[in-house]
Formats: structure tokens, C-alpha cells, sequence
């Protein structure tokens, strides 16, 4: 009998060593949720592109693999990128450092047009006025450029041909230079096909403009000086260092092959995180040093049980979370602070039980037993409602919510096993081999 | 210590007044509710931008609204957070943060203002996560309902149900009447509420059931007050220890975990509330009405 009691407090111990020597040091075995560390979260839908003959399915993968190709330039270590339904992608970027930009890039469809301008100023403004014959062959597009306060505005119209007589499919290479004038722009070198029909046209069109057009906006309309044979350009803008490096960063890695927008976007600063992250903490703490404190005072020794019951319960929790790379999010640290308060109602329960037994006269030792007992089928009911609700919570709940439903589920579940069986096992241990005449409980 | 002992307290003869404080809650918040409409939700579920952002130097909600108050954009709401004076959150209508962030940043300088967190939620993934965050809720509540149907007798798991209903009507009546927006964390908490309240209905119908055998007895009145009676300070205890927590949550927790905690705040407490003076009474008034006999 007694050696039994040995094996299962062994046991206990060897659970709370497993447990620490998983979690330490929490800071790095902990993955720590999007709103705890900062970063960003985009949904993206793509949409149909225009005679496409392939699945929809087909081009969201396709836009995919580009996505992909882009997030690798921005070095994040370690980013999500899944595909949702048929048109959905989201891609999750945990600490990435510069937000905006990230959301930039991802988000072009970075489709490069090269198209020639129509001089005829006459036709540009039939086509102004409504004259819809124009249209066939040409459209207007505009040129775009920042004001004095950095707000982007509208320019001029163009007139340019519809069929682009190339675009950037066939480019192999982009990057940051400096022009003429001293300003950034990005060069480019097409491959050999796109080379051959850059010189073809270059050659043909000698003294027309040809406009480089970004995303259906016209980046620069350089007049053609002379046939271009061997692939190189530069295209010229408006450019600040940073946009003119983020360009050339999604033209490396391709256009999309359909237009794509941010439905959704997540953004949260490193600042905030570290913030959620104190002031959640904090009150956790608070929060389980009043329960600890309110189990002493009320149980006396019984409540010191309990209280090491959630201890261990905390620690399976975490060891839990760091073993099975669960996200810590800021409802998930709230989860686990009410987890803590709840992991004592098991005990409460028993303690009130063993009470009501001593008080209908039984001796200490049964009304422990009969206590634990009888306590059992209503906690196992308890827990398994809370469960269902974690477990829904963790599967179904959407982005931080997933992490509260992880925690509390993994702590009612741990409970099971501290509240009931941990403290018998240290009950007993304690109790073996001893005459207890009255109980203070 | 022992606060709470040898109660006898008849918690199911005052049952008119309870159902009645509960009902006038319950009317008057669901008719706030129903006037405030989309209001009622985040933009998490309707759509929308916000934006929170910081000052260098401190500012007030008058001056922010005031700039953004030339776009001409309806529905903003700026809210000042922290003590600072210099942090606000700025809701938005669905793409139009752009906008207010780029006049901010004009009238104050761009280097001035530093955005902490930013979501742009369009319509279309609104819909999406209302739908999802619909389903959770119904397959939450089902799977609580179900295990109840399974592991009590009928008529006790139609009051647990009855009990969780209600509570989850007085908290969402409480968050309209207190302004209060529903998003997905609300969502979160209704249903820890749904999962948590009921255990103390558990607990309270576990003993009747034991009454019931035990004594042998019609009187339901009497042993339901008694079963009431005797599991008074669990039902009070357990709900205690988790309302700790969740008021240090709410005062120290930070902005984000709120209303979170106010929701469930309420919710722990109705579920006490409910599971003594609510469950039990109506399946008294069930049985006197239909006269069934408990199938134990």
C-alpha cells in the first residue's frame, strides 16, 4: 500500500521535472501568437481573371508560388502562406519588421506593360469627349505623381494602345540603379525572347513613345532614341529609394497572374505586442495570487493542495504549448489565467464534499475517500462542458481566438489530472500510516 | 473558514420575482439591442478599418475628429486609450483608413504619428467571419446541449438548456445597454459562458438527483431548496475563484482584453445566479404543470 503511494508521487515529480525541462526557457520554446510579437495577417482574394481558361483553383495556386517567391525577399524566418477554398490565400508574417511595406509587396500584381503611345492628339480627345470608336484599339491611361505633401494625384492622360507588345513575362532580372538626373529607378533585362521583340519594336517605332505601365498606371513615356537590341531598360518614376527597391524585389519574382485584393489585413506594431504581452501577464499574475491567497485562507493546508495542483496544472499547460508548438496569443494568456481560476473548482468541490462527509459523522479518512468519491462524476461534467467549448474555440474560432480555445482546453483537461488525481495521490501519501482523529479543513 | 453553511434559504418560492427581474433585463437590453442593430457588432462582422495610433506629443479626441471631420466620412469614431492622451483608435468605414491616416500624418507630420495596429476588414470577409464565427457558436452551444441530453434525464436537460439560454440573453442584454460591440472575442466569451455557467446547474441537479433517491420523497419543493441549499457555497465558491481572475483581467489586463472580461464577468455571474434561483425553479413548474415523475 505504501509503496504505492511512493510510485504515484514519483510519478507526480517526474510530470513536473518533464514539464520544466520542456518550458525552459519559455521565451524561446513558446511560439508567441501575431499580436504578441507584432506582424501581419492578409487575406487575399484572387479574382477571375479574364479569359482564363484554367481553374480558378489553378491561378490562386499560381499566385501562390509568386507570393511565396516575394515573401522570401523580405526575410521573415518564418512566414504561412496557405492556400483557403478556391480564391482565398493568406499568408501570416510573425515579426515582420517594416508592416507596410510587407503589404505592399505582397499585394501588387505587379504586371508590367510596355505600350505604345498614340501622338494623335485628336483622337485622345475624341476619346475624351465619348467617342467610343477609339476605345476598340486604344485606352486612356494616366500617369501618377506626388504632390508636395506626398499624396499621389492623377496627371495627364494618355492614349495607348490596348495589345501591350510586351510584357514583364519575359524579364530575368531587376534592380535598383541610380538614372541620369540622380534619382532611383529600376533596370531590367529581359530574356532572349523578350529581348528579341523589345529590339523589334524599339527598331520599328523609332521617335514614338513608348510608356512603361505599371498595375494600369503609366510609370514613364520615354520617346524611343534608337533600336534596343540587347534587353536592358530602366524604367524611370517617381520613385523613392524604398518604392524603386520594393519594385524591383515583385518584378524579380513575377506578376500575379490575376489581379488579387486584401480583403483582410492584420497589422500589429512590435511596440503594441510587447505591451499586450506586460499588462496581460500582470493581471494573470494578480489574478492567480488572489485565488491562491483565497484557497489558503478558506482550506487552510487543503487550499496549499490546491494551490499545487494548479501549479502543476500551469506547468502541463505550457509544456504542452511549447511541445506541440502551440501559438500563445493574448486571448490565449487570458485563457490561461482563467484556467487557473477554474482548476480549483475541482478541489473546491471535493473539499466541500469531504466536509459535508465529516460533518454526517464519518471518520477523517472516509470522508476523504467518500469525498473524492462522490466529488468525481460532477467534475468530470464541469470539465467536459468547458472542453467542448475550448475545443469548438480552437477549430472553428478565427485567428487570436484559436489560442484561447487552446489553452483553456488543454488546462480543464490537465485538470483532470492535478485536481483529482495528483491531490489524492499527495493526500494519501500524506495521510498513509497515520491516525488522524479531526481534520482542519 | 466556512462563510456559507447550513443555509435555508427558499431560493425556488421567490421564483415569480426572479423570472420577472430576469424577463425586464432581458426585454429592455434585447430592444436596445434590436434599435442599435449594426452597431451592435465589430468590424470584424460588418467591415470596416481601425487604425490606433500613437502621438509624440499629447493631443485630444476633439483635435483628431476635428481633422478628419473635413473628409467628410461618415461613421468615425476616434477613442482615446491609455493615460497619455496621445493614443487613439480611429474606426473607420471599410477602406477609408488610408485616407485619414495620410491627413493625420499631413496636419501633425508624418514623423509624429506612429500606427501600433491597423486592420482593414472589407465586407466580404465580414461575411466570412460572421459565418464562421456563427458556426462555432451553434456547434459550441450543440455539443453542450448534447452532452447534457446524454448524461441527464430529459426534463433536467431541458432546464440546463433553458438556464444556459438566459444567460447568454442577459449578457448580450447587458453589453447593448452598456454600448458594448460584439466581435469575435465576445463571441469567445459567450460561449465559455454557455460552457462554464451550466456547471454549477450540473452540480445543483446532481444532488437533487441524489435527493430524490435517497428520500424517496414527492415533496420536490422542499428537496429541490434543500439540494439548493446544501450545494450553496460550491456554487458560489467555484464561481468566486474564477470572477477573481477575470476582475484582475479586466482592471490590469490591458484595452484589448476589456471587454472581454466584462462579458464573461457578467456571464460567471448570471450563471450562479441562474443556476440557483432559475434551472431548478422551472423544472418545479414544469413538473406541477405536467405532473411527470422523475425517471432517476
Amino acid at each position: 500500500m505504501m509503496r504505492n503511494h511512493y510510485i504515484k508521487v514519483g510519478f507526480i515529480l517526474a510530470v513536473i521535472a518533464y514539464c520544466v525541462w520542456q518550458i525552459y526557457p519559455p521565451e524561446k520554446k513558446i511560439r508567441k501568437g501575431l499580436d504578441l510579437q507584432g506582424g501581419v495577417h492578409i487575406v487575399l482574394e484572387v479574382e477571375q481573371p479574364p479569359a482564363e481558361e484554367k481553374s480558378m483553383s489553378d491561378v490562386t495556386q499560381r499566385a501562390l508560388e509568386i507570393i511565396r517567391n516575394r515573401v522570401d525577399g523580405l526575410g521573415v524566418s518564418e512566414p504561412v502562406i496557405q492556400k483557403e477554398g478556391t480564391n482565398r490565400i493568406i499568408v501570416d508574417l510573425p515579426g515582420v519588421k517594416d508592416t507596410q511595406r510587407a503589404v505592399e509587396i505582397i499585394g501588387k500584381t505587379a504586371l508590367l506593360e510596355f505600350r505604345l503611345v498614340e501622338e494623335d492628339s485628336k483622337k485622345l480627345s475624341d476619346v475624351l469627349k465619348g467617342d467610343s470608336d477609339v476605345l476598340k484599339d486604344y485606352e486612356v491611361l494616366y500617369m501618377q505623381r506626388k504632390d508636395e505633401r506626398g499624396i499621389t494625384r492623377e496627371t495627364s492622360p494618355i492614349l495607348v494602345k490596348r495589345q501591350p507588345e510586351l510584357t514583364g513575362a519575359g524579364l530575368v532580372d531587376a534592380f535598383v540603379g541610380y538614372g541620369a538626373s540622380g534619382f532611383p529607378e529600376v533596370n531590367f533585362v529581359l530574356n532572349k525572347e523578350g529581348a528579341a521583340t523589345f529590339a523589334a519594336v524599339t527598331g520599328e517605332n523609332i521617335g514614338r513613345r513608348l510608356a512603361i505601365v505599371l498595375d494600369g498606371v503609366v510609370k514613364s513615356a520615354p520617346v524611343i532614341r534608337d533600336r534596343i537590341p540587347d534587353g536592358r531598360g530602366q524604367i524611370s518614376g517617381d520613385f523613392t529609394m524604398e518604392e524603386a527597391k520594393e519594385l524591383a524585389v515583385v518584378l524579380r519574382a513575377g506578376a500575379l497572374p490575376a489581379k488579387v485584393n486584401i480583403i483582410y489585413q492584420q497589422i500589429v506594431g512590435p511596440t503594441l505586442g510587447k505591451e499586450y504581452i506586460e499588462k496581460s501577464l500582470r493581471a494573470a499574475l494578480y489574478g492567480v495570487i488572489v485565488v491562491v491567497a483565497f484557497m489558503i485562507v478558506y482550506y487552510y493546508a487543503f487550499g496549499f493542495l490546491a494551490d499545487l495542483a494548479m501549479a502543476i496544472n500551469l506547468l502541463i499547460l505550457l509544456a504542452f504549448m511549447a511541445l506541440f508548438k502551440g501559438v500563445l496569443t493574448l486571448p490565449g494568456i487570458a485563457g490561461i489565467a482563467l484556467t487557473c481560476g477554474m482548476a480549483v473548482d475541482a478541489n473546491i468541490l471535493i473539499f466541500e464534499r469531504i466536509r459535508e462527509e465529516l460533518r454526517s459523522g464519518k471518520s477523517v479518512k472516509s470522508a476523504i475517500e467518500s469525498g473524492y468519491h462522490r466529488a468525481w462524476s460532477a467534475i468530470l461534467d464541469s470539465n467536459i462542458t468547458t472542453i467542448i467549448t475550448g475545443t469548438i474555440l480552437f477549430f472553428l474560432g478565427e485567428g487570436s481566438v484559436k489560442g484561447f480555445g487552446l489553452t483553456l482546453s488543454i488546462g480543464i483537461i490537465a485538470n483532470l489530472f492535478t485536481a483529482v488525481f495528483a491531490t489524492k495521490a499527495i493526500v494519501d501519501f500524506v495521510v498513509a500510516n497515520r491516525r488522524i482523529e479531526t481534520l482542519r479543513i | 473558514m466556512e462563510l456559507i453553511k447550513n443555509t435555508r434559504i427558499d431560493f425556488i418560492g421567490k421564483r415569480k420575482w426572479v423570472y420577472l427581474f430576469s424577463l425586464v433585463i432581458i426585454v429592455i437590453g434585447m430592444t436596445v439591442f434590436g434599435l442599435r442593430g449594426k452597431a451592435n457588432f465589430g468590424i470584424d462582422f460588418v467591415g470596416g478599418d481601425i487604425v490606433q495610433t500613437r502621438f509624440n506629443t499629447s493631443s485630444s479626441v476633439a483635435a483628431v475628429r476635428n481633422e478628419i471631420r473635413n473628409l467628410n466620412i461618415p461613421e468615425v469614431t476616434v477613442q482615446e486609450v491609455g493615460t497619455e492622451h496621445n493614443e487613439f483608435i480611429i474606426k473607420s468605414p471599410p477602406d477609408t483608413s488610408g485616407k485619414i491616416l495620410a491627413t493625420l500624418e499631413a496636419r501633425f507630420g508624418k514623423e509624429n504619428i506612429q500606427v501600433l495596429a491597423k486592420s482593414v476588414i472589407s465586407p466580404s470577409m465580414s461575411v466570412t467571419l460572421r459565418k464562421r464565427a456563427l458556426t462555432a457558436f451553434f456547434a459550441g452551444l450543440l455539443g453542450i446541449l448534447l452532452y447534457l441530453t446524454i448524461r441527464f434525464e430529459f426534463h433536467f436537460a431541458v432546464c440546463a438548456t433553458i438556464a444556459i439560454f438566459h444567460d447568454l440573453l442577459i449578457v448580450i442584454a447587458i453589453l447593448a445597454l452598456s454600448n458594448k460591440i460584439i466581435d469575435g472575442t465576445i463571441i469567445a466569451a459567450l460561449l465559455t459562458i454557455a460552457g462554464y455557467s451550466v456547471n454549477d446547474t450540473i452540480v445543483i441537479f446532481d444532488r437533487i438527483r441524489e435527493n430524490v433517491r435517497k428520500t424517496r420523497s414527492k415533496n420536490y419543493l422542499e428537496l429541490f431548496n434543500l439540494s439548493i441549499n446544501e450545494t450553496l457555497s460550491r456554487t458560489i465558491l467555484t464561481v468566486l475563484t474564477v470572477i477573481f481572475v477575470d476582475i484582475m483581467l479586466f482592471i490590469f489586463g490591458g484595452e484589448p482584453l476589456k471587454n472581454f472580461a466584462y462579458t464573461l464577468l457578467f456571464g460567471f455571474f448570471f450563471g450562479a445566479y441562474s443556476s440557483i434561483f432559475i434551472a431548478s425553479a422551472i423544472l418545479i413548474d414544469w413538473q406541477r404543470k405536467s405532473a411527470f415523475r422523475f425517471r432517476l
